[in-house]
């Protein structure tokens, strides 16, 4: 008879007890929280420390970026890349070193070299890419880099990489137009000539 | 009654050009509808606080709308319309081998069951469909539809998980109007009518006029009727016959779409129902707590609506609160401790009755 109202008593109490817990809950709520409203807010980026000032040495390998001013097409960093996610496509330009307007082609890179070649593809798949940086060493006009750290500015670091369709993981940094306006222009020599 | 001043307000109005069998559908009609909006609106706002209570309880945020697309509205307020959407779309599923006309038949009588109970639901001094003299009774009696209705559903998809969730309904239901009629019993006792309305008009004048506070048996009488109420209403952590963990969903697993949203606003409404009557009949109903202070006919209705209100609120919290129970526990419960302690309040209202207040 004893037992039946100590566990009357424990039930009731322990079901005010969770109820308390409960009600404690729900008016903290505000402070409480662990949801992220995710495309709105974002996790900020996680501080390290391995040695070197962040500003001098690129520590983050968000993704590859290309100067396309300053690359001459050499094919180098194509060859570089150990799991073949770089696509370059070249043809020779009409004039060395001279601007092409129609096509936004520059002449000459920041380095001085005076460019022989348009680049009308520049392909490559960051869906494949290992962020080895290995194409980056061999590049003579270092126009190809690794962004975050202090190129962050050129590109927003952006750690999600999360795109609608895969193939948005694709970046075309080759000059819109470039191949119609090449053949165009070829075209038009071939006429005069 | 109500259907009679609508039906003389429409023959004043339209005596000349209708029948009086067509004012009189007329009128009946107009308080059904008030009834079905009534319930569909109140089921949206209950929906919703369900969600954004249950998700503060567990430290989320529900659901929420920011920034720009195709989100559910500012704080997810159209979450709700965004389910009922969902439910009306949906494609409506009739297993082949079940038994078609009662596995139709089944939503239907859930939500009459419910329906009609809010017939007798006083939410003012005036305002009432019908003002019964035996309301309270009426509304327990009606109530035990649903466990018919439940019984069918489940018999009818030919299902184990059908069967065993509808076996479980009626056990629980049955067992659990015994205690909720019995501490109902302590109500009628002290007002000394059936009739809701004289209950309320029984508590007239501040809180401490109200039953739940008339003698020190009541409080517990109000405890056992608000916990076998959610017993009748197959609420957690009473919803065995929809135990979603063992059952997959009991009585409504093979209903879909529109079939499925009808057994889900008819919870909702059946707990109206019951947190209105425990509102009327221990709570003051539609009377201010504070004798005189907003007691218009107006603030009647916001009385009624958040004394209910609050006992839905409960109701909800206990759901994000308790896990649920064995089938034996609840049998348990019921049976040794519910009904024994509803029996002694009965007969220990009576004696303070006899000795305190005669």
């Amino acid at each position: 008879m004893k037992r039946y109202f100590t566990d009357i008593y424990e039930s009731v109490s322990s079901i005010l007890g969770g109820m308390g817990i409960t009600l404690m809950h729900l008016i903290k709520a505000r402070n409480d929280n662990v949801t992220l409203q995710y495309p709105e807010e974002k996790w900020p980026r996680p501080e390290r420390n391995i040695g070197f000032d962040h500003n001098s040495y690129n520590v983050i390998r968000s993704r590859l970026h290309v100067d396309m001013d300053d690359c001459i097409g050499c094919l180098k960093c194509e060859r570089a890349c150990p799991v073949d996610c770089i696509k370059i496509v070249t043809e020779k330009a009409p004039v060395r070193g001279e601007d092409l307007k129609e096509i936004k082609h520059k002449g000459v890179t920041s380095n001085g070299t005076r460019k022989a070649l348009v680049v009308t593809r520049f392909d490559i798949d960051m869906s494949e890419c290992c962020y080895c940086n290995l194409c980056t060493y061999p590049c003579p006009e270092e126009c190809i880099f690794m962004t975050g750290g202090p190129n962050a500015k050129k590109h927003p670091i952006d750690y999600e990489f999360s795109e609608p369709d895969r193939s948005d993981l694709i970046y075309r940094f080759a000059k819109k137009g470039a191949k119609e306006g090449l053949a165009e222009m070829n075209a038009k020599q071939e006429a005069e000539a | 009654m109500t259907v009679d001043y609508i039906f003389d307000f429409l023959t004043g109005l339209l005596g000349g050009f209708l029948g009086s069998d067509y004012l009189l559908l007329a009128s009946m009609l107009i308080p059904c509808l008030a009834i079905f909006g009534f319930i569909t609106v109140y089921a949206l706002i209950v929906i919703y606080a369900e969600l954004k209570v249950s998700s503060f309880i567990q430290d989320k945020v529900g659901p929420m709308g920011q920034g720009v697309g195709l989100h559910a509205g500012k704080w997810g307020l159209l979450q709700p319309v965004a389910d009922a959407l969902k439910l009306l779309l949906k494609e409506d599923i009739i297993p082949s081998s079940a038994d078609r006309p009662l596995f139709i038949l089944a939503p239907f009588m859930i939500f009459i069951g419910a329906f009609i109970s809010f017939v007798a639901i006083p939410f003012g001094e005036s305002i009432i469909v019908a003002d019964l003299n035996i309301g309270l009774f009426y509304i327990l009696g009606v109530g035990s539809i649903a466990v018919l209705s439940l019984i069918l559903a489940g018999w009818a998809s030919n299902n184990k998980w059908s069967l065993y969730g509808g076996m479980r309904s009626a056990a629980q239901i049955v067992s659990y109007e015994i205690p909720a009629g019995l501490s109902l019993i302590v109500v009628i006792m002290l007002a000394g009518t059936l009739n809701l309305q004289d209950i309320i008009k029984y508590q007239e004048g501040g809180i401490f006029n109200w039953i739940i506070f008339d003698n020190p048996f009541v409080p517990i009488a109000f405890v056992v009727y608000f916990i076998s109420a959610l017993a009748e209403v197959n609420r957690t952590p009473f919803d065995l016959p929809e135990s979603e963990s063992e059952l997959v969903a009991g009585f409504a697993t093979e209903y879909s779409g529109m079939r499925y949203a009808f057994f889900f606003l008819s919870e909702y409404a059946n707990m109206f129902v019951v947190s209105a009557v425990a509102a009327a009949g221990f709570l003051g109903g539609w009377q201010s707590p504070f004798a005189g202070f907003m007691s218009t006919p107006a603030w009647g209705v916001f009385w009624m609506i958040s004394k209910t209100g609050f006992l839905i609120f409960v109701m909800i919290w206990l759901r994000w609160t308790l896990p649920r129970l064995r089938v034996d526990q609840l049998m348990n419960v019921c049976w040794k401790v519910f009904l024994p302690l509803a029996l002694i309040n009965i007969f220990g209202v009576a004696i303070w009755t006899v000795v305190f207040n005669s």
